[in-house]
């Protein structure tokens, strides 16, 4: 379902060049979810917006549903929704639903399909009370709940968050966790980022841990565990660290 | 999509309280204080009135100098500058101790007039008062020539004559500096909040990236903004002449005969609403590169301002040339062709190569901005912080 192949990314920051991700290689099949892992800085966003075609890799190649992420942007923006951390990307003064409507257009949606898709997501998120009302006033769950259902307007095959979850209570934590569980079992591709090791062990089939723009495990949950010798997420991705670092040192 | 995409902004926009203060209220508030200002400024004087201090013993003859005018207040104080230095008179007059006798007896007197040339009464006063004694003057050597037989005309040999090339009223040029500068400012601050908010501004809310990871092109995107933003600007411009004229024509009596454009008055009023809109298409284009290089709103706005001050210059290189001398490059430098052009239409003049040069010039300029926005906008360094 999506192949990334040896993809480098470097940023130019003023004379120097800043290397974000180097030669990371991994694929996702159809139907999983997969927790990308990685301190701050690590590269998880970088690789997330380079999936999304927002970015351009500077080497190596990405394929969304067979299409490459650059000679056909047009035909993986199709098949996936993005939902980045932090800013929910929210226009304040537009109702819910005029945000949902604006979206579902820019995705070609005929008004039809548009109304179907807002009764059934408004539905899934109890979003029915205050969907003609205006963004700017809502609480961050509430934005939350919205910017999801913008993710999800067009029914997308794959499906990116990057810490969904930052700053959410635990509320609203626990409708995303339902949700996920939810796009699973309609056989939905996953990939979300996250710094919460719970959330990982409880929805993701297998991670993606990334220290300093490179991948420093890419498998299943339960091999992990099995090679770890440890059930303990948290102190597996420590260890991990530690021997990255370690081999940065060397 | 294009459409779509038009409409959402637009919607979006006039549910900013700030763009619509901008666009609406700003030129309103802003055309009737100068509208006012302008009025009272090129007001003929006649119902203006003035205070002159004069010495206690300001003789009885000297007096019917001033007889003719009517707003002129002689004020008797013993000491006139003290007087005038005090605020209670706009100027003073000091003649001579002995002026009256001196002249009848064709000896040389002397009348010192004391006034503020930095302040609009005190100056208007001034020039009357030297006026008088000019008129006073040549009654005496009139009157000294004719008692010796001797003709006028020999001291006055010839006589002159001032006519105007243009038969419009002279304060048609004070409004063909002040429309353009307003509309310019207007269109400018009426359309540089929603430039701010429509690239930068989603930049900032994360909007931006959302709206890339649709598969709308770029260029979409990219147009539908700036036609917002041009349309924007259009409705300020647009609102902007409608308050002129309509305060123009209802409200003012000096002004409205400034522009009593006859005939061809709708046709004016179309072109400077044409003018207008080339104008505000012009600005946004340049709002949208300030935009697209701002990471925030602040920074755009920063960028912004410079732009907005451009207006400036073309008032101060237009201010000294007249009506009769703009030429081909007075029409085809953007910015400087709006104003070039508005000042040939409150003058009533209609110049269509001069409006063709002034759109191609505008239409160049816009094409090339477009590009330079266009190339930034497809790099990533721009569209994401």
């Amino acid at each position: 379902m999506i192949e990334i192949h040896e993809v480098t990314k470097k940023f130019q920051d003023k004379k120097k060049f800043i290397t974000a991700l180097k030669h990371v290689s991994f694929s996702v099949m159809e139907g999983q979810v997969v927790g990308l892992l990685g301190e701050n800085g690590a590269g998880k966003t970088t690789l997330l917006r380079t999936m999304a075609t927002l970015l351009t890799p500077t080497e190596g190649a990405i394929t969304v549903a067979g299409y490459d992420t650059i000679k056909n942007a047009n035909e993986v923006k199709k098949r996936i929704g993005v939902l980045f951390g932090g800013e929910t990307g929210l226009y304040d003064r537009l109702t819910a639903r005029e945000n949902l409507e604006y979206f579902a257009a820019l995705y070609g949606l005929s008004k039809h399909e548009t109304k179907v898709r807002i009764d059934d997501l408004s539905r899934m998120f109890g979003m029915r009370d205050y969907l003609n009302r205006k963004v700017g006033g809502f609480s961050k769950g509430m934005r939350q709940k919205v910017a999801i259902a913008r993710t999800l307007i067009h029914n997308p095959e794959i499906i990116l968050f990057d810490e969904p979850t930052t700053g959410l209570d635990i509320t609203s934590s626990n409708v995303f966790r339902q949700l996920v569980h939810q796009l699973k079992r309609e056989g939905k591709t996953i990939i979300f980022s996250s710094h919460i090791m719970e959330e990982v062990t409880l929805l993701c089939d297998s991670v993606a841990m990334m220290h300093k723009g490179e991948l420093v495990y890419h498998g299943n949950l339960e091999s992990l565990y099995q090679s770890e010798g440890s059930r303990d997420l948290n102190y597996i991705f420590m260890s991990k660290l530690v021997r990255g670092n370690e081999h940065y040192a060397s | 999509m294009l459409l779509k995409i038009y409409l959402k902004e637009i919607k979006d926009c006039f549910r900013d309280r700030r763009t619509l203060l901008l666009t609406v209220l700003l030129p309103v508030i802003m055309m009737t204080g100068l509208t006012f200002f302008y009025e009272k400024l090129v007001s003929d004087g006649e119902e203006e009135s003035y205070k002159l201090a004069v010495n206690e013993e300001f003789d009885r003859e000297v007096e019917d100098i001033f007889s003719g005018f009517k707003n002129i207040e002689l004020v008797k104080t013993a000491n006139p500058e003290e007087t005038l230095q005090e605020g209670k008179v706009q100027a003073a007059l000091i003649l001579g101790p002995n002026f009256t006798s001196d002249i009848e007896n064709g000896e040389k007197a002397t009348a010192t007039i004391i006034g503020d040339s930095f302040g609009q009464k005190s100056s208007n006063l001034k020039n009357i008062v030297q006026n008088a004694l000019g008129v006073y003057e040549k009654s005496i050597i009139s009157e000294r020539l004719e008692a010796k037989g001797t003709n006028r005309n020999l001291v006055e040999p010839f006589t002159i004559e001032q006519k105007e090339i243009s038969d419009q009223n002279p304060n048609a040029n004070l409004l063909a500096m002040l429309i353009p500068l307003i509309l310019a400012i207007a269109i400018g601050v009426g359309s540089s909040p929603a430039a701010s908010d429509l690239f930068a501004g989603e930049k900032e809310k994360k909007t931006m990236e959302a709206l890339l990871i649709t598969p709308v092109k770029r260029s979409t995107l990219l147009f539908s903004k700036w036609l917002t933003i041009a349309t924007i600007g259009s409705v300020t411009g647009m609102i902007t002449l409608l308050v002129v004229a309509l305060e123009i024509n209802l409200l003012t009596e000096n002004l409205k005969k400034a522009v009593s454009f006859g005939d061809n008055a709708i046709v004016i009023v179309v072109l400077s609403v044409l003018v207008s809109i080339i104008y505000a298409m012009f600005t946004a284009s340049l709002l949208m590169l300030t935009s697209i290089i701002g990471k925030t709103v602040k920074e755009s706005q920063s960028y912004s301002t410079p732009v907005m001050m451009l207006a400036m210059f073309p008032t101060m290189i237009l201010s000294s040339i007249g009506i009769n001398e703009l030429s081909f490059q007075h029409f085809a430098v953007p910015i400087l062709n709006l104003f070039s052009l508005l000042k040939e239409l409150v003058f009533g003049i209609i110049d269509y190569e001069h409006i063709l040069i002034t759109i191609a010039s505008n239409l160049i300029s816009m094409i090339i901005l477009f590009i330079i926005g266009r190339i930034l906008f497809l790099k990533d360094k721009w569209v994401m912080n």
